[in-house]
């Protein structure tokens, strides 16, 4: 009988031990000493107790040292706090590592005092906003803006969004397919100009992104919501909209935004350093016209520059505003050697190229018409997408010049920006187009 | 018998004397002499002799040689059907705003007061959420155009009094029925693609017109003026009142109602190809008024000539002052009103 006890006791202490250490270290951490508190205050809030610290081979890795990064690494690891992330392969780390870069990861950093409770940004038309920590629920009533709430990764905090280029069926679909909340959050737009502000006061956001456009400022700022405004009309811009998105969001969305722009710097430099040696003549003359053939873009807007990034000049340039109406008789006059449609509306090549009118352009005769792709979000417009605008139209203006593959890159793109897998026949065929 | 009774007594009370003639006929001929000058104008130079060639090639193909292809495109396909389609779209909304102003007894009123142009911004706006190509967006405008006035005539027909008044109101009523449903149609079009195009045409002008648009434009603008001609002076008589009409043995109803149906029929043709184009129905009358005077026999000609020019000059403005298209709706207020306000001080005649 003795063995016997012992044997069931052995049992049930053994028992015990495996389930005390399974809730104690599910998995093993090793950490910089300087971030061990933080870790700890995040392991704490997720486990309700106290990590052990491991000094090597442990499942994961908190650091602030970019070297532990394979060399190729695009994008940023996850960041829970400003420079410090996390690197591991175990599922059961992962879960944990969801947890810290969340809005109760957040609050968790926030509470034990490595993170503030409220931040103050700048937004693009210098107003000062004060915005509490951690934010929730964002409503992006501005659609360029949702893509930017995408690209910093903080999509799952859309309470209600518009979304551009997501209207038509295969829109629609490979949008769901990026965020199956899609259709959830489409549900209840908030325009530009029209808002119900009981609508948005129920939703409760924490936040509101719109543009300078937006008609209600007025009205919605009694219910002491931070409205945080965006303009991003040039590549600095656009570059900071991306940042003023990630701060918002907390250390691992302003990561992401940082590494957006590394990978936005990286195309960019790349195409000039492959067309910086053209002469002005060199450089081909491109229209780039919008959702009617004689509707063209001016040189205020985003588009402009993308085709100088591109290696082109924009014929329409010299134009202000916004879109411009013109005659044909001054497209004469512009003389294009590429025209470029946009991604959206109802034109496509065989309009012009079917039109008689049109024959007296030489860029319609030689066949030198192009609609600029788009996956779900137009190319042409200053959402992190936009990146992809630029390499595609490089390679239809220097065809075999520009070293960069469209299909590639867009793979690599929403890999780490959209954390989505893309189907690769369908993004070559995008691309080719 | 009576009928060459009345026409001669509107004759003489019509009649005016020595340069009266003379402003008259210089009148008509505007619109030709404003054509012909601004098919010479355009932001690509082309010299008025290659402009001249281009136009006859047609009919002397011989001339077409030396020119340049895109020339002849430009002055054929481009300058032409716009220059056209401006003449075309000003003598319509200025005679029907004449007529309309005739049977209302209204001097304030255009041939949009029972709803044809709200009925065609519908129309458009519901092709280009379907996706319709041009022809389906001009098929559309002038088919719910005939609808609303149609619904606004019927509507007038439940009440048996005063038809006019509830003709007026009912035209008011559908009018904003359906300026209601075009914002429904802006709600929900998608701001990328639809929304743009329906803003497009709804803010009117000629920056896309080719000769696709002019033929059914042309017929109807035709007819219907040569119909206002016909009734030029039964107008006269109507707006003395239906009383004085009828005691004159005229049949008013049924005179107001095809006035309004030709009206109609000519008004949603030019909105189809111009979209929504205001101020000239409503002020090309008076100054039509004001210089041949209130006697519809002089009045409705004058009124297409004046209409005519009036939009070429401005569409002729518009494509040519910058290298941007001017919306026409800026360049009526600015050019018209000085003009208006110097014909009404040169010219002090009664209504």
């Amino acid at each position: 009988m003795k063995w016997l006890l012992r044997f069931v006791f052995a049992l049930i202490l053994s028992l015990t031990v495996s389930v005390v250490s399974a809730q104690d270290a599910p998995f093993t951490i090793q950490a910089d000493d300087v971030l061990q508190p933080a870790v700890a205050a995040l392991y704490e809030a997720k486990y309700g107790a106290a990590p052990v610290f491991a000094d090597a081979d442990a499942d994961l890795l908190a650091t602030r040292d970019r070297a532990v990064l394979p060399a190729d690494f695009v994008g940023a690891p996850p960041h829970f706090l400003p420079d410090a992330f996390f690197v591991t392969e175990s599922q059961q780390a992962a879960e944990f590592v969801e947890f810290a870069v969340s809005p109760d990861g957040q609050q968790a950093l926030i509470d034990a005092g490595f993170l503030p409770a409220s931040i103050t940004v700048i937004d693009q038309v210098g107003n000062v906003v004060e915005i509490p920590q951690p934010v929730r629920r964002v409503i992006t009533a501005y659609s360029i803006a949702t893509y930017l709430v995408y690209g910093v990764g903080a999509s799952d905090r859309l309470v209600s969004a518009g979304y551009l280029g997501a209207r038509d069926p295969v829109g629609a679909a490979r949008m769901e397919a990026i965020d199956p909340r899609f259709p959830e959050v489409s549900s209840v737009v908030i325009s530009q100009t029209e808002i119900n502000v009981e609508q948005v006061a129920e939703l409760q956001p924490d936040v509101i992104f719109t543009s300078t456009r937006a008609a209600w400022l007025d009205t919605v700022a009694e219910l002491r919501i931070p409205v945080v405004l965006f303009q991003g009309e040039s590549p600095e811009r656009m570059k900071e909209s991306m940042l003023l998105a990630g701060q918002v969001f907390g250390p691992n969305a302003a990561a992401q935004a940082a590494a957006w722009v590394d990978y936005y710097d990286s195309i960019f430099s790349q195409v000039v350093d492959q067309t910086d040696d053209l002469s002005a003549e060199q450089r081909p003359r491109v229209l780039m016209v919008g959702t009617e053939p004689l509707r063209v873009i001016s040189g205020d807007m985003y588009q402009t520059d993308i085709i100088a990034a591109a290696g082109g000049q924009s014929v329409t340039a010299e134009l202000t505003g916004f879109w411009n109406d013109v005659n044909l008789e001054q497209i004469v006059l512009w003389n294009p050697d590429t025209i470029i449609i946009v991604p959206y509306g109802n034109v496509t090549p065989e309009t012009l190229i079917n039109s008689p009118e049109w024959q007296i352009i030489p860029a319609v005769q030689n066949g030198q018409v192009y609609k600029m792709p788009s996956w779900v979000a137009p190319w042409d417009a200053p959402v992190p997408d936009s990146v992809l605008g630029i390499i595609w139209l490089a390679q239809k203006l220097f065809p075999g010049r520009v070293e960069l593959d469209c299909a590639a890159e867009a793979v690599t793109f929403f890999n780490v920006f959209y954390g989505h897998a893309i189907p690769q026949d369908e993004i070559a065929a995008v691309c080719a187009s | 018998m009576r009928v060459v009774t009345l026409r001669r007594v509107w004759t003489a009370a019509g009649t005016r004397i020595g340069g009266r003639d003379l402003v008259y006929a210089g009148l008509l001929l505007l619109p030709f002499v404003l054509m012909i000058a601004t098919l010479m104008i355009g932001l690509y130079g082309i010299s008025i002799e290659n402009v001249t060639r281009a136009l006859l090639s047609p009919v002397f193909p011989g001339l077409a040689d030396g020119l340049s292809q895109t020339e002849i495109t430009l002055v054929l396909r481009i300058r032409l059907p716009r220059v056209l389609s401006a003449v075309l779209i000003g003598a319509a909304l200025a005679s029907t705003g004449v007529a309309f102003q005739g049977i209302f007894k209204n001097p304030l009123v255009d041939s949009n007061l029972l709803g044809v142009t709200s009925g065609a911004g519908f129309g458009a706006a519901l092709a280009l959420l379907i996706g319709g190509t041009t022809i389906v967006v001009q098929g559309f405008a002038f088919g719910f155009g005939l609808l609303a006035v149609s619904l606004a005539y019927l509507g007038s027909r439940l009440y048996s009094t005063a038809p006019m008044i509830v003709l007026t109101l009912m035209g008011i009523l559908i009018g904003s029925f359906f300026g209601s449903l075009t914002s429904l149609m802006k709600y929900i079009a998608d701001p990328l693609n639809t929304l743009p195009a329906i803003t497009f045409w709804l803010l009117g002008g000629l920056t896309g017109v080719t000769w696709n648009s002019v033929p059914i434009l042309a017929l109807l603008t035709v007819l219907g003026s040569f119909f206002l001609w016909l009734v030029r002076w039964r107008l006269n008589i109507l707006s003395l009142g239906d009383a004085e009409a009828a005691t004159l043995g005229m049949n008013p109803n049924r005179l107001k109602l095809s006035i309004i149906v030709c009206a109609t029929l000519m008004t949603a043709a030019a909105v189809a190809v111009g979209g929504v184009i205001g101020w000239i129905g409503l002020v090309i009358p008076h100054a039509g008024r004001i210089i041949v005077g209130p006697d519809h026999k002089r009045l409705i000609p004058a009124s297409l000539a004046l209409g005519a020019s009036f939009l070429l000059l401005i569409d002729t403005v518009s494509r040519t002052l910058l290298p941007t298209e001017v919306p026409i709706g800026i360049l009526t207020g600015l050019i018209g009103v000085p003009l208006l306000i110097v014909l009404l001080r040169r010219n002090r005649t009664g209504w």
